[in-house]
């Protein structure tokens, strides 16, 4: 390949030339010394010399690959066996072979260890490197580290044009990335770091099953409290989180035991209060409701509870956060920020800054590792330039406003690959032949670059300049509205260099898949702006108040977010006041949607009763439409309809709009209200199914054009005449609901409703509800408080279909299909189900769905799915190789489907290592309801419900096994 | 305050005509020598230099130096309401955010004037230096159209190499392959017609054809079009537009095939 370059290659140069140093650094393992040296960080020399092993530990890491923070787990790690290598080096050897570590990993785990004895463990761990740059060649990073890909110096490009011109003209030109030695190191680092993640989550997660519970152990008694005792509990136990839950529970307890006074104890008394973003939340909250925050008294107590309730399988993760909040502590104050900053303070953050971090997010999948990294990048921001800390939140979240604005990102494959082409200059066929093979346009587009030069390099994308770029393209509208889209986004992704191109396209098509969920956002948010406001002195304080003080902030932010879910008024609230008092700042308001709270599935009345043995709850019918959640201000001239997920449904329903006005009592001036919307037939006064109501037309509506009738069941009140409402319980809320609106035949009614707590009564008002024409009953308890976006215990749902079998119908994404034979010839024979675990965002299969179609409706499902076909399973897909499908689709509709049971299954991973640590969960004889266009593939069944539902389902079959023992004694009797 | 008087208003509209396509929008950059234009496609692969001197115009006032942004799309709208035999003025204030055009046709009895809104483009003004070229070719416009016109047909890109032969156009696609070539030509009476090669060194380069394709539409600019082509630089498609001043594209190289190819390989 030529390395003459007059322009600047696609792939920006500068980058490349980056990747290759590394490569060729990697090559040649008698050069490693070189690197630390190009690379000064003031703390090698020193570390060098010094006897602890941490330290020791790390310019091996340097080495290997340009640390940036994501490999703090392996100092911990490191600490963890650093008792055993410090006494014996030997005996941590057999150790780490005993855990199975391949041998790459195997080098690694030595190398830190060698490194306490000479340097001479430099080549060795240099030479582990090139195998493991090669190793994750699928991944879109790879490109980067990639040898083949590498070449031309980035000195050329400026010695054209730019030279004899404006010396700083060619700096700023080739500025974000490429030829100051600086910047060149720093996306070496990139390359290095992409190809790191795997690895560190590869050997830590090993070593966790064996070598690090043992180090652990050993490693508090030894320090007795240290911090390095501390820092290697804490590490170790997210780590082995992702194995058995039996791994678990005796770790845990072995903490306890060796009490610490608390230090784990502690750890998991943090629980509570962090596992908000868990289903079972609620669950804890109960369970531990008093001096959760409290003092000294009762906490192994508390540590034997937790234990319990791992063993019981709930709250699997809380466990892990709690602790983690204490390691996540000790990381932040290892991070070195400085590292990470390659621009002048004050100056617009550059996107490389996210591309990376998104890079290192997508190698791992542990979650604290993944709001370290997040909280390195914020804490960066911050540091420079607080005012992009909004659109870095936006970027990460991979949206460009909130959710009822409409505004959204979501750009077509045709016009994502057409940009590319133009920025390119390939051809579409051989883009669509990369496609066809990667299945991923994020990795086409990074490998796609550099077959045209450009003549001057355009200025590196900001952080900012990306955010608004994407802002410009979700609001372009109206004639030529594609060419003007595709415009913006060639210049994104010729401007766009390394890896970003990849992200640019994935944010584009609104699929980021990294594996970074909200709530993580929200909590790496949190914690960023707490660093950042409690200066060095937040850093200061010991662990334990330093966590103390970061899980509370994290659960007001989270809990700020779901009352007002808008970083537009949330992040400057929080930049600016802190987390203090956010809740006052920053609450729910009309027009701006909170997401709806959510009920679980039960059983029957059986488990409902015993789920609120000692609590008043009244239960409602479950009417069968769409939710709304209507606002409305200035008494009634203002109305916003959101749907269930605080899309603007304003549009869609023009009549009810016209209405609301005559139904408010007079002296209300603004409400918020919860509704379902159900389609109804005004001449036979009766409700009609969902099926109907989704026939309605989605946008522009006019008042004279509808046919299907709609009357909405409001059945709780969030917001009255400026008030929140949502703190409030419920009785209060339904007293306000009934005092502010009318009801009237036809338009608006209260949903029905009854307190009992007698079977009989319940059964009797259950198949009253399934006569009525609704799904069933949801159970609310009359004390609690509105809580959105959540799937709350406080709400249950009773379906009809709990009579046979499964508490509920599971909402699923059909990712596959089998071709028919015989009879079903030409149409699709049986799909390929699976559910959605927003965790690891991935789509998780769950079943396989191939009976109880008819003819025409297997006509019709094919027609609707084969646009949606896609060429490669789609990388965030977990599936069998038992059980591939013959062609793939995008996760695109949502199904619901009726199930007889669910089991345990090696061939579907739904629910993977929730239950089972390597099997799924399936769903036995499922049937297809309907195809349900109220939800997108996000909101499918979660992996959690999944697990949920499965060990309701032990729980009710071991009852009925007790019961009918019982039963048959007596009868014996 | 600017005012610039032209009397073949022609000259202007299919000066637009031949940018609108390559790029959307571009400041003309004004002072007392004349008008520039510098302006890069959205891929950042081209870039149009446009340079219209003072004395060119019938008239040309320019007080204070400015930066006009233009929208290419929306100024070729306005411009074709002008006749192709109208004196075209173009005029705007001090700091103004919009660009008069007035058109008087040939005999005085029709005059129209249009506001065209200015942008605000952010643009730093990229030096290109002046460079000795390898390879220099004069030929008929009119015939450098016609060859990437066909080559177009045929393939996406094109593989121009300037030996002693002459300049050898080549491309291949999945109808086939096509070459033309061009020998040194003094023979034709006119010099427009001629073909001229100024040879120092050897070159070939390959370029996509679509950009190539698109500065053809400047054929009615000018009789002769100037390539100049160095390795690894590059080539510059300039259009002499009469005494008024010149239009020069240049346009990145791409990688050769066999480069590109092995790259993909190594990528995939």
């Amino acid at each position: 390949m030529k390395q003459k370059s007059i322009g600047a290659f696609f792939g920006g140069a500068g980058t490349k030339a980056g990747a290759k140093q590394e490569a060729v650094k990697d090559a040649k393992p008698a050069k490693p010394e070189s690197k630390p040296k190009t690379k000064p960080e003031p703390a090698d020399p020193a570390s060098d010399q010094d006897n602890e092993a941490d330290a020791a530990s790390r310019p091996a890491r340097k080495r290997l690959r340009r640390a940036v923070i994501e490999d703090d787990d392996d100092a911990a790690l490191a600490v963890a066996s650093k008792p055993a290598a410090a006494e014996t080096a030997a005996p941590q050897q057999p150790t780490a072979a005993e855990s199975e570590l391949e041998d790459k990993d195997a080098t690694m785990t030595d190398a830190p260890a060698a490194t306490t004895k000479g340097a001479a463990a430099a080549p060795t761990a240099a030479a582990g490197t090139p195998a493991k740059s090669a190793a994750p060649a699928e991944e879109p990073k790879a490109d980067g580290g990639g040898p083949g890909t590498a070449s031309k110096p980035a000195a050329p490009i400026a010695s054209i044009f730019q030279r004899p011109a404006v010396r700083k003209a060619a700096a700023a030109a080739a500025a974000g990335g490429s030829p100051a030695p600086g910047n060149a190191k720093k996306s070496g680092g990139g390359a290095g770091a992409a190809a790191s993640p795997l690895k560190a989550s590869a050997s830590p997660a090993k070593a966790g099953k064996g070598a690090a519970p043992a180090g652990a152990a050993t490693s508090t008694r030894d320090a007795a409290g240290g911090e390095e005792g501390k820092a290697a509990a804490a590490a170790a136990s997210p780590a082995s989180k992702k194995d058995k839950t039996k791994a678990r529970a005796p770790k845990v307890e072995k903490a306890g035991e060796d009490g610490e006074e608390g230090e784990e104890a502690e750890g998991s008394e943090a629980d509570p209060i962090s596992d908000s973003d868990d289903d079972a939340g609620g669950d804890v909250n109960e369970l531990l409701p008093e001096g959760a925050v409290g003092g000294g008294s009762g906490k192994k107590a508390k540590a034997k509870k937790a234990a319990g309730r791992i063993k019981s399988g709930k709250g699997a993760q809380m466990e892990g956060v709690g602790t983690g909040a204490l390691a996540a502590a000790s990381k932040y104050k290892e991070q070195d920020i400085s590292a990470v900053i390659s621009w002048k303070e004050g100056q617009p953050v550059p996107y490389s800054l996210l591309a990376n971090t998104f890079e290192a997010i997508a190698g791992t999948t542990k979650r604290l590792e993944i709001v370290a990294l997040l909280v390195s990048a914020f804490r960066a921001i911050l540091a420079t330039n607080p005012p992009d800390l909004l659109p870095a939140v936006y970027l990460c979240v991979n949206r460009v406003a909130p959710a009822h604005t409409g505004i959204e990102l979501g750009i077509g494959e045709a016009t994502l690959i057409k940009a590319m082409c133009e920025a390119t200059g390939k051809n579409e066929a051989s883009i669509k032949k990369s496609y066809e093979e990667h299945g991923d346009l994020g990795v086409v587009v990074v490998g796609a670059r550099s077959t045209q030069r450009t003549m001057f390099a355009p200025p590196p994308l900001t952080i900012a300049s990306v955010l608004k770029a994407f802002q410009n393209i979700a609001q372009t509208t109206g004639t030529k509205s594609g060419d003007q889209k595709r415009g913006m986004i060639v210049k994104l992704l010729v401007a766009a260099k390394g890896n970003e191109p990849g992200y640019i396209v994935r944010s584009l098509q609104a699929k980021l898949r990294i594996g970074l969920a909200e709530q993580s956002v929200l909590v790496a948010l949190s914690h960023a702006v707490h660093l950042h406001r409690g200066g060095p002195a937040a850093l200061k304080q010991p662990d334990v108040k330093l966590a103390e003080a970061l899980e509370a902030g994290a659960q007001v932010v989270k809990q700020a977010y779901s009352e007002c879910p808008s970083y537009d008024v949330l992040v400057p609230a929080l930049l600016e006041h802190g987390s203090t008092d956010l809740l006052s700042r920053c609450h729910f308001m009309p027009g701006v949607p909170v997401k709806p709270m959510l009920a679980k599935a039960t059983n029957g009345v059986g488990e409902v009763l015993e789920k609120f043995t000692d609590i008043e709850f009244t239960v409602e019918y479950k009417y069968d439409g769409e939710r709304a959640q209507v606002h409305v201000l200035d008494g009634g001239k203002t109305v916003h309809i959101f749907s269930r997920n605080a899309e603007n449904n304003t549009p869609k329903y023009p009549d009810i709009v016209s209405r609301i006005k005559g139904l408010l009592k007079p002296e209300v001036d603004s409400i918020v209200f919860d509704a379902e919307a159900v389609a109804y037939d005004p001449e036979k006064k009766k409700i009609l199914p969902f099926q109907v109501l989704s026939t309605r037309a989605r946008k522009d509506v006019a008042v004279d054009d509808i046919k299907v009738q709609v009357v909405l069941f409001a059945f709780d009140c969030l917001y009255l005449n400026g008030q929140s409402l949502l703190h409030k319980p419920l009785t209060e809320r339904r007293a306000a609901l009934y005092g502010s609106l009318t009801e009237k035949e036809g338009e608006l009614l209260y949903a029905s409703y009854k307190t009992s707590r007698d079977v009989e009564e319940l059964e009797s008002f259950l198949n009253e509800s399934v006569e009525a024409g609704t799904e069933g009953l949801i159970v609310k308890t009359l004390g609690d408080t509105y809580e959105p976006s959540k799937r709350s215990s406080h709400w249950l749902k009773l379906k009809k279909d709990y009579m046979e079998g499964v508490g509920d119908t599971f909402d699923v994404v059909p990712v596959g299909a089998f071709f028919g034979k015989g009879k079903r010839t030409g149409v699709f024979g049986a799909y390929l189900l699976a559910v959605y675990d927003p965790d690891t965002e991935t789509y998780q299969t769950i079943s396989k769905l191939g009976t109880g179609f008819s003819e025409e409706q297997l006509s019709q499902l094919a027609e609707a799915m084969r646009p949606h076909t896609i060429p490669q399973p789609r990388h965030y897909y977990t599936w069998d190789e038992s059980l591939v499908p013959d062609v793939w689709f995008d996760a695109a509709v949502v199904w619901e489907v009726k199930a007889a049971d669910l089991s345990i299954s090696p061939r579907h991973k739904a629910a993977l290592g929730l239950v089972d640590p390597t099997k799924g969960i399936s769903i036995r004889f499922p049937r297809l309801i309907r195809v349900r266009d109220d939800k997108s593939p996000e909101d499918a069944t979660s992996a959690a419900q999944v697990a949920d539902m499965f060990r309701n389902q032990a729980v009710i079959r071991q009852q009925k096994a007790q019961d009918n023992q019982a039963g048959d004694e007596g009868e014996d009797e | 305050m600017f005012e610039a008087r032209i009397t073949q208003g022609a000259v202007l509209k299919k000066l637009v005509e031949a940018l609108k396509e390559l790029v959307t929008e571009g400041n003309f950059d004004v002072s007392s020598t004349g008008l520039q234009l510098q302006a890069m496609d959205s891929s950042h692969v081209c870039l149009v230099s446009l340079a219209l001197r003072e004395d060119g115009f019938e008239h040309f006032r320019c007080d204070r130096n400015m930066a006009m942004g233009i929208h290419f799309q929306n100024l070729s709208k306005i411009l074709k309401c002008a006749g192709n035999e109208d004196t075209i003025t173009l005029k705007a204030e001090d700091n103004a955010d919009q660009l008069t055009l007035m058109f008087e046709s040939s005999n005085q009895d029709r005059i129209s004037d249009f506001d065209l809104k200015l942008m605000s483009i952010e643009s730093e003004h990229l030096g290109i230096p002046d460079q000795e070229y390898s390879a220099e070719i004069k030929m008929p416009s009119s015939e450098y159209q016609r060859i990437v016109r066909d080559l177009t047909s045929i393939g996406d890109t094109v593989l121009i190499s300037a030996t002693k032969e002459g300049i050898k156009f080549s491309t291949s696609g999945d109808v086939g392959t096509a070459n033309v070539t061009l020998r040194h030509n003094t023979t034709p009476e006119k010099p427009e017609e001629q073909t001229i090669i100024d040879l120092k060194e050897p070159v070939a380069l390959t370029f996509a054809l679509r950009y190539l394709n698109n500065f053809a539409k400047a054929t009615p600019l000018a009789p002769v079009v100037k390539l100049s082509l160095t390795k690894d630089l590059p080539i510059v498609v300039e259009y002499q537009i009469g005494e008024l001043g010149a239009v020069k594209f240049y346009l990145a190289p791409k990688i050769d095939d066999e480069d590109q190819m092995g790259e993909d390989e190594a990528q995939s």
